[in-house]
């Protein structure tokens, strides 16, 4: 895909992913105190 | 290069910027307004500050210039560099701005004399560390903005580096943090939209994603690979350099100080993913122009001036031969300025706030006046520009290899001490001092070692498996834990005032 062998599609998007995921749990979940 | 129609739009910008400065300066009235701007940051300048103080002279020049040497196994800086704000803002930023509202903090410093109980030694060693790690940084970004003035007037690089020095200088000296922040929003604004018209512009004109993806793997396979089979950038290095980037900028004192200027808590809610998304979509895009540039040059569409750094003009000439319009390579020139400057103007700031703060106010005389603790980080701010712009005369080989030698030190020096300070209550004053000390002591040494290839011992340190800071990291953690179990135990309260435990808000 891309010109790119799936390893590296798999990898580097997978990652990318996963980071998405992660931020926007913490978006959802946060309650600030201040 | 230059004409007219250039140096009018440099010129303008830097008269922008200059404005900034003297607007900024008639709401500066006391040190709290220099150095945190009042405390009142909103959601969207926060963002693009943390974003304009992370995205630096690396983020134009070098990631692209990276991209052009090693593909795409060096494509993890684009991940792990943007999620270093949200790293900061997560694990750092909630937690200290919480405690810096009732406590006062001006700096970080503030936050490790009270956590440790250390109001002399460890704000001492950690303001002297942080000035050196600043300094290294500073070198790299005037080495950068250096790179873009001689490309663009084909000047002398001592006029590109007094050029450059006089406009930050100024704004950043007269408008303090409110100057910065607001030169960072119109910084980074010009960055993300002219990286999203011009990257694409580059690609297409070196025959599109696919095709540059196509083309360098016939060059070398390894360069489409997400890792490379041996030397840098294995598995295991990558392991070590996105922890490096990630943790390392997270904790470095021009970006975690920007936390306790933000005005309300509730930013930190989706300034995070808001980041990663914007500065991250950048970065990819940037990288892959330093790929589509080696396309460009294998075709012969241009070649790279024959200097030691001639990688980190990549982008540069990417522009040149992809927009012959001349006017457009000022505009893009402006955008390359805008990425190094709005992080030159914060580590600036910041070595002025740990030397006339940690070190005159609260150490040398705590009874000096506001006033005069104001006029010394002016003061500071100035000896700061010109002493780097000295040291920045020679540049280094490669700009990526200075700054990341900065992210290493900054990782191993105020990683430890601050995530143990905020999520453990077994840490104390010595394991600290001893943290930061070794950490700063041995990844110097490490950095040194790895970055002149020396052999000791019958072994090549240019050769280290991973990325030289991860071992001065072990140094750190482990001298963290060792002296913190046989020293004496920082006091309840003091806990109890700094919220430390093993959560990020208060239950």
């Amino acid at each position: 895909m891309f010109g790119l062998p799936d390893i590296t599609v798999l990898a580097v998007g997978g990652v990318t992913i996963v980071c998405v995921i992660l931020l926007l749990y913490w978006g959802l979940t946060f309650r600030g105190h201040d | 290069m230059a004409d007219y129609v250039t140096i009018a739009v440099i010129a303008i910008y830097f008269l922008v910027l200059l404005g900034i400065g003297v607007w900024a300066s008639k709401k500066i009235k006391t040190t709290e307004d220099y150095l945190v701007a009042g405390r009142s940051l909103g959601f969207w300048v926060f963002v693009l500050l943390m974003i304009g103080t992370v995205c630096s002279g690396m983020s134009l020049l070098g990631v692209s210039g990276l991209g052009y040497r090693a593909g795409w196994p060096t494509m993890w800086e684009e991940i792990f560099v943007p999620l270093a704000i949200g790293f900061c803002i997560i694990f750092f930023g909630v937690k200290l701005h919480n405690v810096a509202k009732n406590s006062g903090y001006i700096t970080v410093q503030d936050y490790l004399a009270h956590r440790y109980e250390s109001p002399t030694a460890l704000r001492s060693l950690s303001a002297v560390a942080g000035i050196i790690v600043s300094l290294i940084y500073l070198v790299g970004q005037y080495s950068a903005i250096a790179i873009v003035l001689m490309w663009l007037f084909a000047i002398p690089l001592w006029l590109a580096l007094l050029i450059a020095t006089l406009v930050t200088m100024i704004y950043t000296t007269i408008g303090g943090l409110y100057a910065v922040a607001w030169a960072s929003l119109i910084q980074s604004i010009i960055l993300i939209v002219g990286i999203f018209i011009m990257a694409p512009i580059i690609i297409y004109y070196a025959g599109g994603f696919t095709h540059v993806n196509e083309v360098i793997a016939t060059i070398n396979p390894n360069l489409v690979m997400p890792w490379m089979p041996s030397g840098a950038f294995t598995p295991a290095y990558v392991v070590s350099f996105a922890i490096m980037l990630m943790v390392g900028l997270a904790c470095a004192p021009h970006v975690i100080n920007n936390v306790l200027a933000v005005k309300d808590v509730k930013y930190f809610k989706w300034a995070p993913l808001v980041a990663f998304l914007i500065y991250g979509a950048a970065m990819y895009l940037l990288k892959f122009t330093g790929l589509a540039g080696l396309v460009m040059v294998k075709a012969g569409v241009f070649t790279l001036p024959a200097v030691s750094n001639a990688s980190d003009f990549i982008i540069l000439y990417g522009i040149q031969y992809s927009l012959p319009i001349l006017a457009l390579w000022a505009v893009f020139a402006v955008i390359v300025l805008a990425a190094v400057m709005s992080t030159t103007d914060r580590l600036m700031l910041t070595i002025g706030a740990m030397c006339s703060w940690d070190l005159y106010k609260k150490i040398i005389r705590p009874n000096a006046s506001d006033k005069s603790v104001l006029l010394l980080s002016k003061i500071v701010v100035i000896l700061s520009a010109f002493g780097t712009m000295i040291l920045s005369i020679n540049p280094p080989d490669a700009l990526a290899s200075l700054i990341w030698m900065g992210i290493g030190i900054m990782l191993a020096t105020f990683a430890v001490p601050f995530l143990a300070g905020l999520y453990w209550r077994g840490a104390t004053r010595d394991g600290a001092l001893a943290s930061m000390f070794l950490g700063l002591v041995s990844s110097v040494v490490f950095g040194a070692l790895n970055y002149f290839n020396i052999t000791l011992f019958n072994y090549n340190y240019g050769d280290l498996p991973l990325h030289f800071s991860f071992y001065p990291l072990v140094i750190a953690v482990v001298a963290m834990y060792v002296v913190s179990m046989f020293t004496q135990k920082t006091s309840e309260k003091i806990l109890d005032e700094t919220q430390t435990g093993w959560y990020i808000s208060k239950p």
